[in-house]
């Protein structure tokens, strides 16, 4: 029964700290810890099988709701209570009006339903639930900019869950159900059929739109740029893996490699492409989120089991590292008062020393230096890879990540720092030392024999050799912007383009 | 299968949506647009397994042909999700007036831009 306790109480929660309003944080510290609880005996479970599964009141899997715990779910668990434990200590000195700590609540619970759910039209309803809260959340501090944000995602993702649910509709005409156990037998025959190729391209562009992919999720700049940083933090480490959780989980039943892999491509250099020229912080982030998505895509879009295990452990890494870079980028921001990088390198001695110790462990994170979280997926998806074409592809997007991450290296010079305040660091802590102990942490949901036998010193060269012609590239290109539409942002265009994408996606199929 | 049923009325309103909300400013007019494409989804899902010789699915004896229930069971989810999605997206508008005094989306967004740079 513990796997669909683990949303359930947090409902409950979150009604208990409207009610308890001083209390709201109390509430999350110990939301957290059952929640830790829970994970803990799901782990002890999976020591013996792969995967818990149950159906709600006792119905048959064809008409009633199966929930599945296997080891994607015990990752994507950690990485939300890290993240959780994290956020609610950063939060700890601001004043929050009491739905914020139900809006968390509400957030993770519907996180850890994303996580057990194993049917089309759960994850359907648990994406929209998660579309709410993170836009309430956007636009939590009423600004108009994170308004306009959070409106233009709203109607994004409503518009691409519509275009999702279009593609459950055809599944269910043609093999009568929607939970993915069932639909694995009845789509054996059915593999390469027209209307399962539909199918399956109104499903991936209808999750992409809140996956973070470019050109599909052209909302996310403004919208992670302009929330709370911790909010951002949430929405990029936890919220977009969601999508990612789900392509996942489809890609195991549907098959849908073509779409993902061209996808994972394009968001990859385009994300890419537009972080590496970008200066103000946060958007340049939230670009760089969109760039990794594309690592994680192909992970799933090669397939084989391997590469399925690095992407869920590239993407449990992304969250924690681009969680703590959010974190850090909301300190850089406060003690700087400016929001462009160059402004706040030149006003560097105001950071304090744990917020640039953290930026330090992010970035070289992200960059793939040798022993951090970074390094040890990134092998993993690209050991896996073998068509040279895949293999140059990765290693262009984990050179774009080092240029666009290159601005941020003057941050690193040594200055006398004034301390931080204190929850502020812990909550760094939290994060870095699971960054820096990655290794360790994912022996829970990555075999250890695994690890040992794809790591070597070899990777560990190129690891670092990419870092420094990242730099060198740094250093030649900056000066030379290229003429880069932002346009495409506004919500007419971007819907324009989702249209396009949508169609070439089915012309790319025709074609091949 | 005759050319008029309820997957291809689904479609053709699905476009119209879309159709309003690109070409259409007007933020609540955009959202009336919205709304058609979601009725247009769960149009298309109830209509899936619509029979003449078949019963609603509310029970009425043993031995009936009736269709079958499920999508009716995720539609009405859906509708709910939706309502919900059109009410906070209504209350974002309703803020956005009160500060711009208008509806118009190019005009909302021109300014935002102007304020960010400032």
């Amino acid at each position: 029964m513990s796997i669909a306790l683990l949303p359930l109480f947090h409902f409950l929660f979150g009604v208990a700290s409207l009610i308890w309003k001083k209390g709201g944080k109390r509430l999350f510290y110990l939301a957290l810890v059952i929640d830790s609880a829970i994970i803990a005996s799901l782990a002890q479970h999976l020591l013996h099988q792969t995967s818990i599964s149950i159906v709600l009141g006792g119905w048959g899997r064809d008409i009633g709701i199966e929930l599945v715990a296997d080891r994607v779910t015990l990752a994507f668990s950690i990485l939300a209570v890290l993240l959780g434990f994290a956020v609610v200590t950063y939060l700890w000195r601001d004043h929050l009006r009491g739905y914020f700590h139900l809006l968390l609540h509400l957030l993770f619970g519907s996180v850890f339903a994303m996580l057990v759910a194993h049917d089309l039209f759960n994850i359907y309803v648990v994406m929209e639930l998660l579309t709410l809260v993170s836009s309430l959340l956007i636009g939590y501090r009423r600004k108009p900019q994170q308004i306009w944000a959070s409106l233009n995602y709203l109607m994004l993702a409503a518009l691409g869950m519509g275009v999702y649910l279009f593609g459950v509709a055809i599944i269910y005409y043609h093999t009568g159900t929607i939970n993915m156990t069932l639909l694995a037998d009845r789509l054996v025959g059915a593999q390469g059929q027209g209307w399962l190729i539909a199918a399956a391209i109104l499903l991936v562009a209808g999750i992409a739109i809140k996956a973070g992919i470019f050109v599909f999720s052209l909302w996310l700049p403004a919208a992670h740029a302009t929330a709370h940083s911790a909010v951002s933090a949430l929405l990029s480490g936890l919220v977009i893996k969601m999508g990612i959780v789900a392509l996942l989980r489809l890609s195991l039943v549907i098959d849908m490699q073509l779409p993902l892999l061209v996808l994972g491509a394009v968001t990859g250099l385009l994300g890419a492409l537009y972080a590496a020229y970008t200066y103000d912080l946060k958007r340049m982030l939230a670009f760089h989120t969109m760039s990794q998505v594309g690592y994680m895509l192909i992970g799933i879009g090669v397939g084989s089991e391997l590469a399925i295990i690095g992407s869920v452990a590239y993407a449990v890494g992304h969250g924690l590292f681009k969680g703590l870079l959010f974190l850090t980028s909301g300190e850089v921001v406060r003690t700087t008062g400016s929001k462009l990088i160059p402004e706040q390198i030149s006003l560097r001695e105001h950071i304090p020393r744990a917020t640039r110790v953290a930026l330090t462990i992010g970035t070289l994170a992200i960059m793939g230096a040798p022993p951090l979280a970074g390094f040890c997926a990134k092998c993993l998806i690209a050991e896996e890879s073998a068509a040279l074409l895949l293999q140059v592809l990765l290693g262009v997007i984990s050179l774009g990540t080092v240029v666009s991450f290159a601005k941020l290296l003057p941050f690193f010079v040594y200055h006398r720092a004034p301390v931080g305040p204190r929850p502020i660091t812990i909550s760094f802590s939290i994060l870095g030392m699971a960054i820096v102990g990655f290794l360790p942490l994912s022996f829970s949901f990555v075999p250890r024999s695994q690890w040992m036998a794809e790591l070597n010193p070899y990777q560990a060269a190129e690891g670092m050799a990419i870092i420094a012609i990242g730099i060198i590239t740094y250093r030649l290109i900056r000066k030379h912007p290229p003429a880069l539409s932002q346009h495409i942002f506004r919500l007419e265009e971007a819907i324009l383009v989702i249209l396009a994408a949508l169609i070439g996606l089915f012309a790319l199929h025709v074609a091949f | 299968m005759e050319m008029i049923n309820g997957v291809t009325v689904a479609v053709v309103l699905f476009g119209i949506g879309l159709l309003g909300l690109i070409i259409r400013r007007d933020l609540v007019i955009k959202l009336l647009a919205l709304g058609l494409v979601d009725s247009s989804v769960t149009l298309a899902l109830v209509s899936l397994d619509a029979r003449q010789d078949a019963l609603t699915p509310i029970w009425q004896g043993a031995g009936l042909a009736y269709v079958d229930p499920l999508p009716h069971a995720l539609v009405l989810a859906a509708i709910v999700i939706n309502f919900a999605l059109l009410a906070l997206a209504l209350v974002f508008v309703m803020l956005l007036v009160e500060r711009y005094h208008t509806t118009d989306s190019h005009r909302i967004a021109h300014e935002i831009g102007r304020e960010t740079e400032e």
